[in-house]
């Protein structure tokens, strides 16, 4: 019996997401009549198999808010660190790669997160992984467009207060892949299940408290900087 | 004032009765789909499916990717429901995830076929007799 090459098999499945990987994979092997077929089963197979988890572990609702607050701090970092770029022609859109390579980086990192029960210092990866994309978008920017490119000091203050910021909202309202669920369990009906607002139980009290104090502290000043800069 | 866990059962309870009442309408893919997973009983897993689909569906081809993403939107919908086999050799000592209808799925199959069978009929009633009888042959060659 043909069985297809390991090496390619353990390429492939690093590109399926966890929970799929396994029966994908077994399907692909199961499948295998000749190489060129079994590429094919993968273009045809792989691509679609990441999309539905996307679907499956976003929350749109959520992705939403984190999207206006990623926007948000790297706006407020603009206003403080290089006013001028807010008034150039494409200032706005400059501020958009960023934050839309961040909100990326987050859907990803959660179709790609093994679900069920997770340490809670697992809750920063998402976002951490979420501003290494937005940090390499920048320099890819950087490399092929200088006009479009953020000044660092942008990028680094309006990353680390996306950062903080993402993971207060994803205290409150964890990823998908996080809630509880059977194996089988319909997600679309857990997701709108209503759910009381409450923080996991799993952070220790001196996190949550870390965690509201920054995000209260952050909205502070914001506020504060937002009716400075009017005032003058 | 009411008790909130009584009322958050009443809007879960609510929720699920109306899911329960009120099926969502299938789409066509969707429709071959749970129609492969009722005519493979206990032996619905992605291949089997896959093979079953494109027999349904001929001459078209299709992807197998594209019933993976119904699988999981029909099962996100309630209509399916998935389990874990034991792993087996010819899939590499890896296990199957394999499938069956749940009885929302059936009754929504079931309001799919009665109305493909009303617009059979009506298409009937207008193109005649003779055309039915010219499809209804096709059909019986098709199946054997």
């Amino acid at each position: 019996m043909q069985t297809p090459p390991r090496r390619l098999e353990r390429l492939v499945g690093l590109l399926i997401p966890p929970v799929s990987r396994e029966v994908v994979l077994g399907d692909l092997h199961e499948r295998f009549a000749s190489l060129p077929r079994y590429l094919a089963d993968v273009a045809a197979a792989v691509p679609m198999v990441i999309v539905s988890r996307i679907r499956r572990t976003t929350d749109f609702q959520v992705l939403l808010m984190e999207a206006f607050l990623l926007y948000l701090s790297f706006w407020a970092a603009a206003r403080f660190w290089d006013e001028a770029m807010l008034a150039d022609q494409f200032g706005y859109l400059r501020l958009a790669i960023p934050a839309a390579a961040a909100v990326l980086g987050l859907m990803l990192r959660d179709a790609y997160a093994k679900p069920g029960h997770r340490p809670g210092w697992k809750t920063i990866d998402g976002p951490l992984f979420g501003l290494g994309m937005a940090f390499l978008s920048g320099s890819i920017v950087a490399a092929g467009n200088r006009d479009l490119r953020l000044p660092p000091a942008v990028l680094i203050y309006g990353g680390g207060t996306g950062l903080l910021l993402t993971c207060a909202l994803r205290m409150l309202f964890p990823p998908v892949a996080d809630r509880p669920q059977g194996a089988s369990g319909p997600a679309f009906w857990l997701m709108q299940a209503p759910e009381p607002f409450k923080l996991p139980d799993r952070f220790p009290p001196l996190v949550k408290v870390a965690a509201m104090v920054a995000a209260a502290g952050l909205v502070g000043a914001l506020a504060i900087a937002a009716a400075l800069v009017t005032l003058r | 004032m009411p008790d909130r866990h009584l009322l958050d059962s009443l809007t879960n309870l609510s929720y699920t009765v109306g899911v329960m009442t009120k099926p969502d309408s299938l789409g066509q893919f969707e429709q071959l789909v749970m129609t492969a997973i009722l005519t493979l009983r206990d032996d619905a897993y992605g291949v089997t499916i896959h093979g079953k689909v494109e027999e349904l569906a001929r001459p078209k081809a299709v992807s197998l990717g594209a019933v993976y993403v119904t699988l999981d939107r029909l099962e996100d919908k309630g209509f399916v429901a998935s389990w874990l086999s034991e792993p087996t050799a010819e899939r590499g000592g890896r296990a199957k995830r394999c499938y069956r209808l749940e009885a929302l799925g059936e009754r929504a199959l079931q309001e799919s076929a009665i109305t493909a069978r009303r617009i059979w009929e009506g298409i009937a009633e207008i193109w005649g007799k003779e055309w039915a009888k010219e499809w209804g042959k096709r059909w019986g060659k098709e199946a054997g």
